[in-house]
């Protein structure tokens, strides 16, 4: 989230769309609701009447998968009845960028596009440069190559009736929906988007977001109370988890993987570390070397030094070009070239796309590790459904782990807020802390290496790996080698901080080796001054907007609205009088922790040179409306999901996103435009389960509530079908099948799709064989297909072809 | 007694069960074994070990669909015809503090299905043994000074408590308002229960026991009346 | 004997059933002074965050101080900025997480072809652990790539978890795994 839950009740109209909130975040709704109250307008899309829409003032259904139609349309009303912030569009988006002449739009593909590796040439997608080296601009947005006209160009294709061709909304509720939505351009207005996975787990999920940012930048609804780009996450810390990047392609901190071609330290901060020439451009990214060495000391501590490169070398390296994302993990786990893999808190055999291919492929392990609090389909696959555990040679160790309240430690909120939590109960019986398992594994093999080190022991026996306290993991400590400390006496800003005392803030890290810190977003989280995630004060801001700077912490440097300069006008005053974030004295900002402490801009034409470009950590410091970088195209297209009801889009010659990545093993059947699986599918959650249901099912209060799994469908889908509400049917797909109990709905109905009547059916995702010990509800992943978004690989769960049948 | 009120907002609640597991976790009551039934509603019903249950419905009303829930439990009647039907304080009793009405295990004096029936609400249900059980308003919780659990959970502010006086204040504030918008909206028998709801369409479209039929506390007062006419005697007979 | 509520409420009927005083004929202070008493009297409080969705609503548990030393309640914390006591079923049933007869205490093994889960120690399990990461390492582990360049790592070891990890847990996790030379490090935020 670019704001954070509390925020959510400042706005003045709340779309949910891709998430439902009510459901799935229900204390959000404690915001929404007090919003409502205020007179906020709350829009709920989604492809089922949800209980999201239950509480909506505007309710419009669209089918999976054609987020992009609608949200182009709203692109396109806005930019039709000049309903865009000017001042806000000129000066802080790159709307004013003149794009090179290689750039083109055609037939649904970019410029640039190579058929046979699926993949773009970026470079065709390049900003024009002056002499100094700084993109050519035009702030009338008038000349004909600059990302403002092109924008309008792109879009003046999503007219009304194809977007409603395409989506199945009504043309009246899309209209509804703009022109509320659209009215929150006002000055002082702010409206803000709540989505979840309902856009993110699509071919074109990147898209599908940057769609949204791309209207809250025109509507002027970025870095505002109330406003933002919201992404409701659905894991306690799976924002920690990111931000301490748990994932192939980034570093703690969102650092770069080093590729094998970055050589050398040297080479990789240089691959890595954006220069800009404009002197206005804060490019916070250009200390990027001081956060990569702080890191290295921090995994490395006294081992690390400037002779060895800090360790740079002892570090895994990826190729270039390749991915090693979680669907590509599981195809090779499915060819055999994987033989040993830790399931860590997570269950792929039923929370993966595709699950039934992740359950093979676990057939192909030497050896597994499964950490959890239960027993579960991951652990157990070789005793579940069609398996013959007698013909399964893979080992596997089950760990049982303790639950949160059984240890100390912080996790990081969608907001972004660092919480601290306590020990309640020692752990039941013989189950230890992840902290506990980690620590002695990494023991175990320290002593291994150390005695039998023959391939390349040096990381192992070289990792700092101090983190206990009397024989037992210490999160303090490790929550300290995180925030960071000075290695050596030194005087920074006028000020001398001793060796061993923790870094203030990521402002004073060095890249001479002189810091550790083990996530330099996380710098400033424990300092001196104590553990900030533990902090209890209940005393907001001065501007009163639900800030809370004193309660817990949050990245960066606890700024609690990110992107907040964007709030302001050229003088730093608020477009929003009643609730601001930030506010230029003519001497200080006040209100939240500013996005930089530079004074305002003053004006376009002679900006203050002590001032910089808004948005800071952009390279240019501008937002890219025009997003050059991404792999699938700078602007947002419409692309028929993988699998579709139609047999051509709509919208261009391209039916499905052509980047998005296709598996091809004998598992990854598919099926499009198929009178064998006629009814688009789609999944999502329940407001009394979580995730694959592993906290849940195995819970028995929370099973009562929701026991078995289910298939939402139309009255008019189980007319035709002759199912009955409440009985047991068959869903099926081209990779798996599943039993649900019918759920016969009036809140589904059927779509209208350029002229044919297009069925779409749901079914909660949390569900697998182990609990209930009935054995008999199963994951709806079993259906869905391993293709992905081409910027992340997350996989297409929210869209696809089913067919549902009596049992 | 003026005692402790609820004021439950329909229009407010969002079903998301909160209430439910909360009262199960705070009395220690087991889960049910149940199956889905085709609807999000679960368990069916109200039972020996379900207090609080939130009712769904679906329904078109002037083309537009509404889905309702509707948090069902114990109205804690201002004068509760189980209390008058039992006639039994060892069995059902009132705190006259807060007006929570109680059921104990000492049912053995009692009529358990007369009980049963008299409620206005469908709300009393036995074990196989005959004990009866219902939401006992947490009243160990408030006679503390805190919330009941249902309410204390409540993510939107549907479920409040308090003193009768400021939940009627808050109820007849909130329905002025909601009014301007649903027309139809009205609060639940106000004047009879401890547990008044706001709802914004025909009550029966939320739940078939949502308010009292017309005469259920005119015959249960006549049924009290004529138990408060029988000899003493039946009273103490077990003792 | 675990006691639960609705027993509390029984004995003490039947308790209140055996005394016959007062105008009424009943003396119905036990049951009253039951009413009154709360289950987490004194019991220990701690603070804790819901470890469900990433709301990050606060909770308080309450934790016996005498016998088995366990979970007897866990309520919203009412004052956490955030949901200001509340809880939706998830998060107020965590205690039914926490206290569950289905929770896995030991740890298992399962050896190749077996069709059952055999108990293990701790020492054993991570010893053996340790092990296999080891053998498959070695056999495996990549120092320089197809062109050459160093890439020291195995590809033959892969790792997915944990967004129900705490922050510190993410990190020194991430950091050994980093050590051995995985490249295949992937987690929920992937899928």
């Amino acid at each position: 989230m670019t704001n954070h839950w509390i925020d959510i009740g400042n706005s003045d109209c709340i779309l949910i769309m891709g998430s439902n909130a009510a459901e799935n975040h229900p204390i959000s709704f404690k915001y929404v609701m007090k919003a409502m109250e205020n007179g906020a307008k709350l829009i709920s899309v989604d492809p089922r009447f949800t209980k999201t829409s239950s509480k909506a003032d505007i309710y419009a259904s669209l089918r999976s998968g054609t987020d992009i139609a609608f949200l182009g349309g709203m692109i396109k009303y806005i930019l039709d009845n000049d309903l865009y912030n000017k001042e806000c569009v000129a000066a802080y988006t790159n709307a004013s960028f003149i794009v090179g002449k290689d750039f083109s739009f055609k037939d649904g593909l970019f410029s640039g596009y190579d058929a046979k590796n699926r993949k773009y040439d970026k470079s065709k997608w390049a900003f024009e440069m002056d002499k100094k080296g700084c993109p050519e601009m035009d702030r009338s947005l008038q000349h004909s190559r600059c990302v403002f006209r092109l924008l309008k160009k792109h879009y003046s294709r999503y007219n009304l009736d194809l977007v409603s061709k395409i989506t199945g909304t009504p043309k009246a509720d899309l209209l509804k929906v703009y022109h509320t939505y659209t009215a929150t351009c006002a000055t002082g207005k702010a409206g803000t988007i709540m989505y979840a996975m309902g856009w993110t787990q699509h071919t074109v999920g990147t898209q599908n977001i940057r769609a949204m940012a791309i209207i809250q930048l025109l509507l002027g609804n970025m870095g505002v109370a109330g406003g933002g780009v919201n992404a409701l996450r659905g894991e306690s810390n799976v924002q920690g988890s990111t931000d301490h990047c748990l994932l192939w392609h980034i570093w703690p901190g969102y650092l770069k993987t080093p590729r094998a071609s970055n050589v050398s330290l040297e080479a990789y901060n240089k691959k890595w570390t954006p220069k800009s020439n404009d002197p206005l451009s804060a490019n916070w990214w250009q200390n990027y070397p001081k956060y990569s060495v702080s890191l290295l000391k921090s995994f490395f501590g006294g081992n690390a030094n400037h002779e060895n490169d800090f360790g740079y070398d002892w570090l895994p390296k990826v190729d270039d070009g390749e991915v090693y994302s979680w669907l590509d993990l599981f195809d090779e786990m499915y060819r055999g070239t994987i033989n040993g893999f830790f399931a860590w808190g997570q269950n792929p055999a039923c929370g993966g796309a595709n699950a039934g291919k992740n359950r093979k492929a676990m057939a192909n392990l030497d050896w597994m590790v499964n950490v959890n609090i239960f027993d579960n389909e991951t652990g157990s696959f070789w005793r579940g459904p069609g398996m013959n555990p007698s013909d399964i040679k893979t080992e596997v160790f089950m760990l049982p782990c303790c639950v949160s309240v059984e240890k100390e430690g912080s996790i990081t909120n969608s907001g972004r807020w660092m919480q601290w939590r306590y020990q309640g109960p020692k752990p039941l019986g013989n189950t230890r802390s992840d902290g506990d398992i980690i620590m002695e594994l990494g023991f175990k093999l320290k002593e291994l290496y150390k005695h039998e080190g023959v391939s390349f022991p040096e990381a192992i026996l070289n990792l700092k790996w101090d983190y206990m306290t009397n024989g037992m993991y210490d999160s303090h400590k490790a929550a300290r080698e995180i925030n960071g400390y000075f290695l050596k006496d030194v005087t920074l800003k006028g000020k001398k901080y001793k060796k061993g005392t923790l870094v203030p803030s990521f402002a004073y890290l060095q890249a001479d080796g002189s810091t550790s810190s083990g996530n330099w977003l996380y710098c400033n989280s424990y300092t001196e001054k104590g553990n900030m995630a533990a902090r209890r004060s209940r005393e907001d801001a001065v501007n009163k907007i639900g800030l809370y700077p004193d309660f817990a912490w949050c990245w960066p440097v606890n700024r609690r609205i990110i992107y907040n300069r964007v709030s302001v006008d050229l003088k730093g005053q608020p477009w929003d009088k009643e609730h601001w974030v930030i506010r230029w004295t003519g001497e200080k900002w006040i209100g939240d922790v500013p996005d930089g402490g530079w004074p305002p801009l003053k004006s376009l034409e002679k900006p203050n040179p002590k001032s910089k470009w808004a948005f800071i950590m952009r390279k240019h410091g501008y937002a890219q409306i025009f997003g050059s970088g991404r792999s699938d195209g700078p602007f947002p297209e419409h692309y028929e999901p993988l699998e579709s009801p139609l047999k051509n889009n709509l919208m261009s010659k391209q039916r499905m996103n052509p980047a998005a990545p296709v598996y091809t093993t004998d598992a990854d059947s598919v099926a499009s435009n198929s009178p064998e699986f006629p009814i688009v599918g789609t999944t999502y959650r329940v407001s009394e389960h979580w995730q694959t249901g592993l906290m849940t099912r195995p819970q028995p209060w929370l099973l009562e509530l929701q026991p078995q799994v289910f298939v939402e469908m139309s009255e008019e889908l189980a007319k035709e079908k002759g199912i009955k509400n409440g009985e047991r049917v068959k869903v099926a797909s081209a990779r798996g099948s599943l039993e649900c109990t019918a759920i016969v709905t009036k809140r589904f109905k059927p779509f209208k799709i350029a002229g044919k009547v297009v069925h779409e059916v749901g079914i909660p995702f949390h569900f697998g064989w182990r609990w209930p010990e009935s054995g008999s509800e199963e994951s709806s992943n079993l259906l869905t297909p391993a293709t992905g978004d081409p910027n992340t690989r997350i996989p297409e769960t929210k869209a696809f072809m089913v067919n549902v049948s009596k049992l | 007694m003026p005692g402790k009120s609820f004021f439950i907002d329909t229009l407010l609640c969002m079903a998301c069960k909160g209430c439910q597991a909360a009262c199960k976790q705070w009395h220690d009551l087991p889960a049910e074994k149940t199956v889905n039934r085709g609807t999000y509603q679960n368990p069916a019903d109200l039972s020996f070990v379900t207090y609080k249950l939130v009712r769904f419905n679906e329904t078109v009303i002037d083309g537009k669909l509404k889905w309702l829930f509707f948090p069902d439990q114990c109205r804690h009647c201002m004068e509760p015809p189980c209390e008058m039907t039992a006639d039994d304080p060892r069995a059902i009793f009132r705190d006259p503090a807060t007006g929570a009405v109680i059921y104990t295990a000492d049912n053995k004096n009692i009529d358990v299905h007369e009980v049963i029936e008299s409620c206005p609400y469908n709300i009393p249900r036995t074990a196989r043994d005959g004990t009866l059980a219902k939401c006992d308003m947490c009243n160990d919780r408030v006679r503390n000074g805190l919330l009941p659990a249902c309410v204390k959970t409540c993510p939107t502010g549907a479920m409040n408590f308090g003193d009768r006086e400021e939940m009627l204040v808050m109820a007849r504030r909130r329905l002025a308002t909601v009014k301007k918008i649903h027309p139809k909206a009205k609060l639940l028998d106000p004047d009879d229960v401890r547990v008044i709801y706001l709802v914004t369409e025909d009550p029966m479209l939320y739940h078939s026991f949502a308010v009292a039929s017309n005469s259920a506390f005119d015959i249960s007062r006549k049924v009290a009346l004529n138990k408060l006419l029988r000899p003493l005697n039946r009273l103490t007979a077990g003792l | 004997m675990k006691v639960t509520r609705r027993k509390f409420i029984q004995i003490s009927g039947a308790a209140a059933a055996g005394l016959a005083t007062g105008n009424l004929g009943f003396d119905l202070s036990p049951v009253m002074a039951h009413a009154q008493m709360l289950k987490t009297k004194y019991a220990k409080e701690t603070i804790t965050i819901c470890p469900y969705c990433a709301v990050g609503c606060g909770a308080i548990v309450h934790t016996s101080k005498k016998g088995d030393g366990r979970v007897i309640n866990i309520e919203g914390d009412p004052d956490h900025v955030i949901n200001r006591g509340s809880l939706c079923s998830k998060g107020a049933g965590l205690s039914g997480l926490v206290e569950n007869e289905n929770r896995l205490l030991e740890p298992m093994y399962r050896a190749p072809y077996a069709n059952v889960w055999k108990q293990v120690s701790w020492d054993w399990a991570i010893g053996e652990i340790a092990r296999r990461v080891k053998k498959t390492r070695d056999a495996d582990f990549t120092k320089k790539n197809a062109k050459g360049q160093i890439v020291n790592r195995t590809t033959a070891i892969a790792s997915v978890g944990s967004a129900a990890m705490d922050n510190e847990e993410c990190w020194i996790y991430q950091a050994l795994m980093r050590a051995i030379g995985l490249v295949y490090i992937e987690h929920q935020a992937r899928i």
